[in-house]
């Protein structure tokens, strides 16, 4: 069982509150909206499944659990690596972008809050390293693999630190919609809860997986993510 | 009895739009209509201010049906993401008054962006001044875009302020596709009567 100190680290990554800028991220959904594609509350949730199945599952958490691997072997390459993959998987720059901006934020925040809310978490080693590496701009910061690296280091399990990345995506795209289109709050809650057992088997399925067996696989949301670039109406930085 | 059995309309906009004035103006209309009215005001900030608005409507309406939802300094988030305190009071006046017909829920004055949830407001009019600027409209806000109803206020300040309405109409029009836009002058009681025809038409009759 996961000791009360990483559970909070736990809770502290997954909350909508912790300042990395995720807000600011429609990950294509702004322009799935904007173009009238989704309106009902199960279309929303059908295309949030679509991300799991096809990009948050196969690539973000393949990376992440890679990240989480390399950081327990003290293996900085490793780290890197799964940074490059991810990079090369996300074809939208916008995506791109929003990623490495909050993987960039949560590194500095770190650094800065040292001995304050993320005591826990050992601002030194690897953590360190890698942060020089996006400082240096030797790597990109991608938000899924700072996570990897920073919740194995507060203690978190590969388990526990994908199943936070991924609700923390969802529950950002889902915040987006509710933003942008008009959705209920209790029809988002029951899109959510829907969305659980799909969590769970993308987490559980691509945890483990091999760098090279990532892949991204969600043309309609990155021609949305390319054609928000030029966007009459953007809201959202991507 | 709970909030799902009474008409809710919304009404969304910039800080000192109008917002207030047009409930003053809304209220005593669907009153004589025969209508059964309570008032709702998102971030009233003195106890002053709230029993300005319960004296506004005195003898008009009960007291404990016209009252003040505070939301934690997040205007947003008590009309849209979570409007659960706001529900909350709905649920208190339906409580208390069985007969209610209809809740005008007034949001705190906010930004181009804010609107309602549909759970919250079945009909959500938005508020804008013309004295805001007469590119509002054409800025696409959701405010603007998604609203069951756009009212543009304060048109006597028009020329004073070099806003075309003209340019106003055609831009509302071009965001808005179909959605109605009506203009109001709340202080001479210009275009008010639209309104409550608008409100009655979408939620009172259905």
């Amino acid at each position: 069982m996961t000791d009360s100190g990483a559970f909070l680290t736990a809770l502290r990554l997954s909350d909508s509150m912790l300042p990395v800028g995720t807000y600011t991220a429609s990950y294509g959904v702004e322009q799935y909206i904007n173009k009238g594609y989704i309106e009902t509350g199960e279309e929303l949730g059908e295309l949030i499944k679509g991300y799991l199945q096809g990009v948050i599952g196969p690539a973000e958490i393949v990376a992440l659990g890679h990240a989480h691997r390399a950081a327990a072997a003290g293996d900085l390459d490793g780290v890197l690596a799964a940074d490059d993959r991810l990079g090369a998987a996300t074809l939208p720059a916008e995506f791109r972008e929003s990623s490495e901006k909050a993987g960039g934020k949560l590194l500095d925040l770190l650094a800065e809050t040292d001995n304050g809310p993320f005591g826990t978490v050992e601002v030194d080693g690897i953590v360190a390293d890698y942060r020089n590496a996006v400082d240096e701009g030797r790597t990109a910061g991608h938000y899924p693999v700072a996570l990897g690296v920073v919740a194995q280091r507060a203690g978190l399990g590969c388990r526990e630190a994908a199943v936070v990345s991924a609700y923390s995506t969802v529950a950002g795209l889902l915040g987006a919609a509710q933003r942008l289109g008009r959705f209920g709050h209790t029809d988002i809650q029951s899109q959510l809860s829907r969305l659980f057992p799909v969590i769970e088997d993308v987490c559980e399925q691509y945890r483990d997986a091999e760098l090279g067996a990532m892949y991204s696989f969600a043309p309609l949301a990155d021609v949305m993510g390319m054609t928000h670039e030029r966007a009459d109406r953007r809201l959202f930085m991507s | 009895m709970g909030y799902r059995d009474v008409a809710k309309v919304g009404l969304g906009g910039p800080v000192g739009s109008g917002k207030t004035a047009m409930v003053k103006q809304l209220v005593p209309r669907l009153d004589e209509a025969g209508y059964n009215v309570g008032v709702i005001a998102n971030d009233i900030m003195t106890q002053a201010d709230a029993e300005q608005l319960q004296e506004s409507f005195a003898g008009r309406l009960p007291e404990d049906l016209v009252a003040g939802v505070e939301t934690g300094a997040c205007p947003h988030t008590g009309i849209r993401e979570d409007p659960s305190m706001n529900l909350a009071k709905v649920d208190e006046f339906t409580e208390a008054h069985p007969e209610l017909d209809v809740v005008l829920i007034e949001s705190g004055g906010d930004n181009l962006a804010a609107t309602f949830n549909p759970e919250l407001a079945d009909f959500f009019m938005f508020v804008i001044s013309v004295a805001e600027g007469d590119d509002i409209p054409a800025k696409r806000g959701p405010g603007v875009t998604q609203a069951d109803l756009l009212v543009i206020n304060k048109t006597d300040l028009a020329p004073y302020v070099d806003a075309d309405l003209d340019v106003m109409e055609r831009d509302a029009q071009a965001v808005r596709g179909e959605e109605p836009t009506l203009f109001t002058d709340c202080k001479a009681e210009d275009g008010i009567d639209e309104v409550v025809d608008a409100i009655e038409r979408s939620v009172l009759f259905a």
